[in-house]
């Protein structure tokens, strides 16, 4: 099976993160960039599903040319091939612009399935994949947290607030995976020099067929997050494990 | 000339640093403190996996071939999370050791195991008095300036206490040694071990002392007195960027002897000797940087502090510090003046 990954760089979350004061988007430039963490999630799953079905596991991600890196990443954890989207036009785009673009650089080649975290771990929107099932006119499944597929259809425990909806749907579709879907492999020292090797393409907006994006969001103001609240005090005259697990209910934490 | 890492060289850094970012915590190094044998095999195996246990043992034995440049950055990562594993003592030194100088039937028998991490190797030299990680399954000893590879039932031990909670160390007697035993070469594999082992040294420290100022940055950035964080007194910035400036010098030494002992050299063993006297001397600044900079704080066994501390105490004189160093240049310098 055909399994298209698509993977984002982004600032290394173990470091504070800056905005541009001017774009109000996050500094990409003179900060360190790593593979989303989250996305190691997805290739892990699309590596599973190939070791056992058969077929290759390709990687998508679009980003300035420092990008490869991630790709490189990719390719050294097993991932076969990668292609990048590089254009200075789509600096700063928005969520429906990397779908566009996502999505058009997966068609050029078939695919069973595409596979992406539910969220990147810099911009947050979360809007992504549905986006881009919807433009790839394939169903997507999200937030999956236990997954089975067979080159035919997938089954996946999709992750609610209270527990799990078992989802089944049938191939190609789109799938997203949260953190608890696996555990990644670390690349090996094997399979970074292999890495060397595998073909990356390096595509720009007109390689596919795509023109310069309206941006269809800006982001006007930001404002920093509010301090936290003091919190309730509960004092305990007998009642309080009863308010306690009153509230944990309330949050539905239990 | 491009004398940087290559693309594949810092992806295995970072990758081996994710690894130890998530799996050698101080919390994890804390649990070793108590743990009767100090290691954590599960973290062996997964570094092994990754191919960065036997990185240097040649590939017809089951290794990936690669030289002292390939290993440096690894050093320092292992410095800089206090790996308590034997990245130093195995794959820096007795691993190459044996490749380097080992009868063709000790080749044969360890290096494979040696790689895949299903054995483990140590080295001990008669200029200390303890053996690091002594009980390895093969140990690496110096008897009379030769070099004898012995097994556990050739040898006896007896603990010996460390400062450094992470750190095993013994006294180790060898029952008997023999033919079978002996390295080829006579004296050379003793100082090539001694050379890789202060070049291997310097490098962790490198990476001690480089966590020892991020996390002292990190604290006096957040540490307030007298209404302002302390990072703000110039006093405080001007001991911290003098520190830095010896951590980077000692970061080129060591890259320096990494690239000369990977080439042979003939400056080897003296850019090892620049390379350990200045990581020495760095390392010791930012330990006693760091513990002023922390106050009270920082003397606390509840504070993660004193476990940098500990291991760079350790190693600032392993192989030699930096005044035996600086004394070995200086021979050298008299030596070939007359």
């Amino acid at each position: 099976m055909n399994v298209v990954v698509c993977i984002k760089q982004v600032p290394d979350p173990n470091s504070v993160g800056q905005l541009d004061p001017s774009t109000h988007t996050l500094r990409r430039e003179g900060v360190e960039v790593v593979l989303d963490p989250g996305d190691e999630y997805g290739i892990e799953a699309g590596l599973q599903l190939v070791e056992t079905h058969g077929g290759e596991v390709t990687v998508v991600s679009m980003a300035p040319e420092k990008g490869l890196d991630a790709i490189r990443k990719a390719l050294a954890m097993g991932a076969a091939k990668g292609v990048l989207i590089t254009d200075p036009a789509l600096a700063g785009a928005d969520a429906l612009t990397t779908a566009k673009v996502l999505a058009a650089a997966i068609k050029r080649q078939p695919f069973d399935l595409v596979i992406t975290a539910t969220e990147s771990t810099d911009g947050y929107t979360g809007t992504v994949p549905q986006m881009l099932g919807a433009l790839l006119g394939v169903p997507s499944v999200t937030f999956a947290k236990h997954l089975d597929g067979d080159g035919q259809k997938l089954t996946v425990q999709r992750q609610t607030e209270s527990g799990y909806d078992v989802i089944a749907a049938t191939l190609p579709a789109v799938l997203s995976v949260t953190a608890g879907v696996n555990e990644p492999r670390y690349p090996s020292l094997k399979g970074i020099m292999a890495a060397k090797s595998k073909p990356v393409d390096k595509l720009a907006l007109g390689d596919l067929g795509l023109e310069t994006p309206k941006p269809g969001q800006t982001i006007t103001s930001v404002q920093p997050a509010e301090e936290r609240k003091a919190g309730e005090i509960v004092e305990d005259d007998g009642e309080g494990a009863k308010r306690i697990v009153g509230f944990l209910e309330a949050q539905k934490v239990i | 000339m491009d004398f940087d890492f290559s693309e594949e060289q810092y992806l295995l850094r970072d990758t081996v640093r994710d690894l130890l970012r998530r799996e050698c915590t101080p919390k994890h190094i804390r649990a070793l403190y108590d743990d009767p044998g100090g290691r954590s095999p599960e973290r062996w195996r997964k570094l092994a996996e990754l191919g960065v246990v036997g990185l240097t043992v040649p590939e017809e034995y089951g290794g990936s071939g690669m030289n002292e440049v390939d290993l440096v950055l690894l050093l320092e990562e292992a410095g800089r999370s206090l790996l308590p594993e034997p990245l130093l003592e195995h794959t820096a030194v007795a691993a190459p050791l044996l490749a380097h100088a080992g009868s063709e039937a000790q080749r044969r028998e360890w290096l494979p195991r040696l790689s895949s991490g299903e054995a483990t190797a140590s080295i001990g030299l008669a200029s200390s008095p303890f053996v690091a990680d002594a009980t390895a399954d093969l140990v690496v000893l110096e008897r009379d300036g030769e070099l004898h590879a012995l097994t556990q039932d050739r040898l006896t031990l007896t603990p010996l206490r460390s400062w450094d909670g992470t750190r095993r160390l013994f006294e180790v007697t060898a029952a008997e040694t023999g033919d079978d035993t002996r390295l080829a070469g006579g004296r050379e594999p003793a100082h090539w071990a001694f050379d890789h082992a202060a070049a291997a040294t310097a490098t962790v420290l490198v990476g001690v002392a480089a966590a020892l100022l991020d996390q002292t940055v990190a604290y006096v950035q957040q540490r307030e007195q007298f209404g302002r964080r302390i990072g703000a007194f110039q006093a405080v910035q001007h001991k911290l960027a003098e520190t830095l400036l010896l951590v980077e010098s000692a970061r080129s030494a060591v890259y320096y002897a990494a690239y000369a002992l990977a080439n042979e050299l003939p400056d080897a063993p003296i850019a090892v000797s620049v390379a350990k006297a200045y990581a020495s001397d760095a390392e010791r600044r930012a330990n006693y940087e760091a513990l002023q900079l922390h106050g009270g704080i920082g003397f606390t066994w509840e504070h993660d502090l004193h476990l940098w501390l500990k291991r760079g105490k350790a190693l600032e004189i392993a192989y030699g510090d930096a005044d035996w160093h600086r004394r070995r240049i200086a021979d050298w310098v008299y030596a070939t003046a007359n």
